[in-house]
């Protein structure tokens, strides 16, 4: 009992001392700071929606995108950092949407339900991290391709698990048995967990792992030779990749309360993959940003001036992640970059036409 | 395998690795056939022969790339246990005090140059992902550490200016140097470098033969290379040893290999070239 | 016996669809060095312009298909020059990407061309008790004998030219190095095309036999192309016959299992499949024809 309240203390004092440490740090290092602005502005659109400044139902779109970032960080580690691909991630996110509801209808109060629904999603992600040790490249992808398949069929098929076509209804979550959530504060509750897992996502990047994740994708035999164990960090991207899926998937069951097996299909896969590709492979912002070009874009402009052509968005998306990959192979949050770049080009040849102009003087 | 690894292995004194029958076979070429050699302690050595004479193979063996191998690799390693390198999987070879580069310079090109360095310092870092992921004060620590670490390596090559530059875009002559840099920070004992002046200028080969010598005496650390130009390989090595078509020509001083008649016939050819 | 006959035809029947498919595949992956994972998307496209000739325009089937070929090749030519040829610098993953990224344009541009709603497509000998031949008990179409027929044939043809022609010769030096062969003067560049352009006729061709079990729709080659993925891992990415030899072992277990199986788990029959092939990799990572080649470090 002692050693456990001893153990229990030196969490305690580690997560304190770390939130020490990230408090100072939201003062010296900028990312922080980017990370708590974009919280702040997320729940100002859910405050000028309650104002009836904006529509009710783009919070709803922007609780999507919430979601689908937290998906695509995963994606993202694993594609833009560990250089393997995945067509499994729509599976993953259903995994998580049907499996916290499942388990709390047999009585276990959210947060276990969530917790349950990790550890698996845990296994199947060493399962398939096993798998992709020995199985490479095509074979690979091919291979999560069909576990994707298998996992919709199982949404379709096993009924105690997922009701099949008839879908499973859920409520808002209710954290620590009492604190019940609305669908504002759950909205507040989704951006949380989405800066969370940025911060979770920046931490690992920019650490020993991040550079053997990069190691091991960019050149394997100098990653070996430098020590990197190929194994474990295969493991690793595949765990990190599923464990981000399956928490969207809980936050989107959380959020929209109603789970359906015909939306965890290749093309949801595929659309993850462009919000990665197209906002920024490596990228935290990036990705925030490609899920708002694939996703929100559509939806609050091009569905209203196109309504009369169908899969307009579709078309969208698929020429804009071709064209990314083929010219601009940082993605979008590059623009940003580039942009800056180009004006300070601009300023430095004004100045030294200006300088000039002061010698003709 | 098993049973290897209770065997216990000698080497003279002074000696760090000594090659005894190594083979190597890819389908009905043999890369490398019956070679042996030894390096000695603070000693630059260099592995001389034609294109394709089977040097890089034999680095890759040593560093264990290459399993299905005949012969023995002992070495004296970090904690000065004698053990034979084919008992080591590939990706331990780098803590037993053995560190490589490649021939195609292999940095990864969307990280700093500094950041590079820190790869290299990869198996050094105690802290695991939990310890990232809460970026706790020993992870912290430790990542000062070795950044000023390899800041002061790059000082030492004289790159400390790029610390913070991406890799991609630098030119070749620096890429090599980062890739070196890279070596350094696992306190290793014994350096292979697969054709370090491979694409340099004439300024860059004289500015590396120079390093070469410096870093065997800052570090304390034996060298191990291939390289293609005589004028540098006889500059630098102590010792060098020539091989074609995989097998063992001669082994010696740079006078010695230099004027040794097999060595000149495997460069120069005799009637047929 | 007649139960087994039947099955079996069936499953040469689905099983050639999945060989046309993976045949198109694997002559891509050795020529472009990609994946072409829209290898059933583009097949679907072009059945929509079979369907569309064929239901709104009037055409007979032995007329549309020929257009659709057509159709087909040029899909190939233009993705090949426009997508995969000027992308040759941005790795194999991106590759990978672009035909990921083809398969939503192709979901895209499938509704506004052709509209949203699905179109039937008749089978090429329409089903009716003149049209069947009975062998041993079993009864079995003509059409299927067409299809398995045409399928085989064409296979056959392809695999004939591919060894005993010159442009064979070329695809077969650019599948085993593309950068020496450009460097011989093997046209790389038409090898390309061609590969893309016969890729995309058999992936036509492969939607347009399938069609008539349902209705030519955007998800129609959902599950096919899974198959026909799966058929080429199981085979091997190596030789251009062991996806083929894969796909019909895929056909043929998929339909034993579905039909020995006990009713509650015959549903499970192409899960199982896929998750035994899944066991076979483990133990096989490359296929059933192809070794596993020293890694050049
Ligand atoms: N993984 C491999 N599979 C098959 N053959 C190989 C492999 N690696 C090397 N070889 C062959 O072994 C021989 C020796 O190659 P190696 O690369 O060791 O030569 P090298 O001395 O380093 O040449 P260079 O000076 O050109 O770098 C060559 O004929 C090469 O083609
Ligand atoms: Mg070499």
């Amino acid at each position: 009992m002692k050693k456990v309240l001893s153990y229990f203390n030196k969490i305690t004092i580690y997560i304190k001392d770390s939130f020490r440490r990230m408090v100072s740090a939201v003062k010296t290092d900028a990312m922080y700071r980017r990370f708590v602005y974009l919280f702040v502005g997320l729940n100002v659109i859910l405050l000028l929606s309650e104002l009836d400044i904006m529509n009710y139902s783009t919070v709803s779109l922007y609780a999507y995108i919430i979601i689908f970032t937290i998906v695509a960080l995963g994606l993202n580690i694993l594609l833009g950092f560990s250089g393997l691909m995945s067509l499994g991630t729509a599976g993953f996110v259903g995994f998580g949407a049907y499996g916290v509801v499942y388990f709390e209808t047999l009585g276990f109060p959210y947060e276990i339900s969530s917790l349950i629904t990790i550890v698996i999603a845990t296994f199947i992600g060493l399962a398939v991290g096993l798998f992709s040790l020995k199985v490479e490249g095509v074979y690979l992808a091919i291979s999560t391709l069909a576990v994707g398949e298998i996992f919709s069929q199982i949404f379709k098929r096993v009924t105690w698990f997922t009701n099949a076509y008839g879908g499973v209804h859920y409520k808002y979550p209710t954290l620590l048995g009492f604190i019940e959530l609305d669908r504002n504060m759950t909205y507040i509750f989704l951006s949380f967990v989405m800066v969370v897992m940025m911060v979770v996502m920046y931490h690992l990047t920019k650490s020993k792992t991040g550079r053997a994740l990069l190691a091991m994708s960019r050149s394997n035999s100098s990653a070996q030779a430098m020590g990197v164990s190929i194994s474990k960090y295969r493991l690793f991207s595949f765990v990190v990749a599923i464990l981000y899926a399956t928490i969207g998937g809980i936050l989107y069951a959380s959020f929209y309360r109603y789970v359906q097996p015909l939306d965890w299909n290749l093309m949801l896969t595929l659309l993850i993959l462009a919000m990665v590709v197209v906002g920024g492979m490596k990228s935290i912002f990036g990705t925030f940003l490609g899920v708002f070009i694939i996703y929100g874009i559509p939806k609050l402009y091009l569905e209203d001036l196109f309504s009369s052509v169908s899969g307009v968005a579709y078309l969208f998306s698929g020429i804009l992640i071709i064209v990314v990959v083929m010219f601009y192979p940082y993605g979008m949050i590059h623009v940003t970059h580039d942009i800056k770049k180009l004006y300070n080009k601009y300023k430095i040849h004004k100045q030294n036409k200006l300088k000039a102009g002061d010698g003709d003087e | 395998m098993s049973d290897n690894t209770n065997k216990s292995y000698v080497l003279k004194p002074g000696t760090l690795l000594d090659i005894q029958n190594l083979s190597m076979r890819f389908g009905g070429l043999t890369a490398v056939n019956n070679l042996s050699f030894d390096i000695k302690e603070n000693e630059i050595f260099g592995l001389i022969g034609p294109n394709g004479a089977g040097k890089t193979t034999v680095f890759n063996c040593i560093t264990q790339f290459y399993k299905d191998k005949d012969g023995i690799i002992i070495f004296n390693n970090k904690k000065n246990e004698i053990i034979n390198l084919n008992d080591i999987h590939v990706e331990k070879i780098i803590k037993e005090g053995l560190v490589r580069t490649f021939q195609n310079v292999e940095l990864i090109k969307d990280l700093s140059v500094i950041d590079n360095l820190l790869i290299g310092a990869h198996t050094l870092f105690k802290s695991d992902f939990i310890g990232h992921i809460f970026r706790s004060k020993r992870a912290s620590e430790e990542e000062t550490f070795y950044k000023a670490k390899a800041l002061e390596i790059l000082k030492f090559m004289k790159i400390d200016y790029l610390k913070d530059q991406y890799v991609a875009g630098q030119p070749y002559g620096i890429l090599k140097k980062i890739g070196i840099a890279r070596t350094l920070m696992s306190n290793p004992k014994l350096i292979i470098l697969d054709e370090p002046a491979a694409g340099l200028n004439e300024t860059e080969t004289t500015e590396l033969s120079k390093l070469m010598i410096q870093i065997k005496e800052n570090y304390k650390c034996s060298i191990l290379l291939v390289e293609h130009d005589m004028g540098f390989v006889m500059g630098v090595c102590d010792r060098i040893c020539a091989i074609n078509f995989g097998k063992f020509l001669a082994l010696g001083t740079p006078d010695y290999i230099k004027r040794h008649p097999d060595v000149q016939e495997a460069y120069l050819g005799r009637d047929d070239e | 016996m007649s139960v087994f006959l039947q099955l079996l035809f069936r499953s040469l029947e689905t099983g050639s669809v999945f060989a046309l498919a993976s045949l198109g595949i694997v002559l891509i992956y050795r020529t472009s060095k990609t994946t072409n994972f829209a290898q059933g998307s583009i097949g679907t496209l072009n059945a929509f312009v079979a369907a569309t000739l064929l239901m709104k325009w009037g055409w007979s089937i032995w007329a549309v298909v020929p257009a659709a070929m057509v159709t087909a090749i040029i899909t190939g030519f233009i993705i090949d020059t426009v997508f995969i040829r000027p992308a040759n610098k941005v790795g194999n993953i991106g590759k990978q990407i672009i035909t990921l990224g083809l398969i939503i344009v192709i979901i895209g541009i499938i509704p506004w061309l052709f509209g949203v709603e699905p179109i039937p497509l008749p089978q090429f000998i329409p089903y009716s008790p003149t049209t069947t031949i009975t062998i041993l008990g079993a009864t079995i179409g003509y059409n299927s004998f067409f299809t398995i027929g045409m399928s085989l044939l064409l296979m056959g043809a392809v695999f004939l030219f591919i060894q005993f022609t010159d442009w064979g010769l070329a695809i077969r030096v650019t599948a085993s190095n593309e950068i020496t062969s450009r460097l011989m003067g093997v046209p790389t560049k038409s090898v390309t095309m061609i590969s893309w352009a016969t890729a995309a006729t058999f992936g036509t061709l492969a939607a347009i036999i399938v069609a008539p079990q349902t209705q030519v729709d955007i998800n129609m080659m959902g599950s096919i192309q899974v198959s026909a993925f799966f058929a080429c891992v199981l085979g091997g990415f190596q030789t251009f016959y062991g996806p083929v030899i894969g796909a019909y072992i895929i056909a043929f277990s998929s339909n034993m299992a579905a039909y020995y199986l006990p009713p509650t788990w015959s549903v499970w029959s192409t899960v199982i499949v896929y998750v035994l092939i899944l066991v076979f990799l483990f133990f096989k990572p490359v296929g059933i024809i192809g070794k596993k080649l020293v890694r050049k470090v």
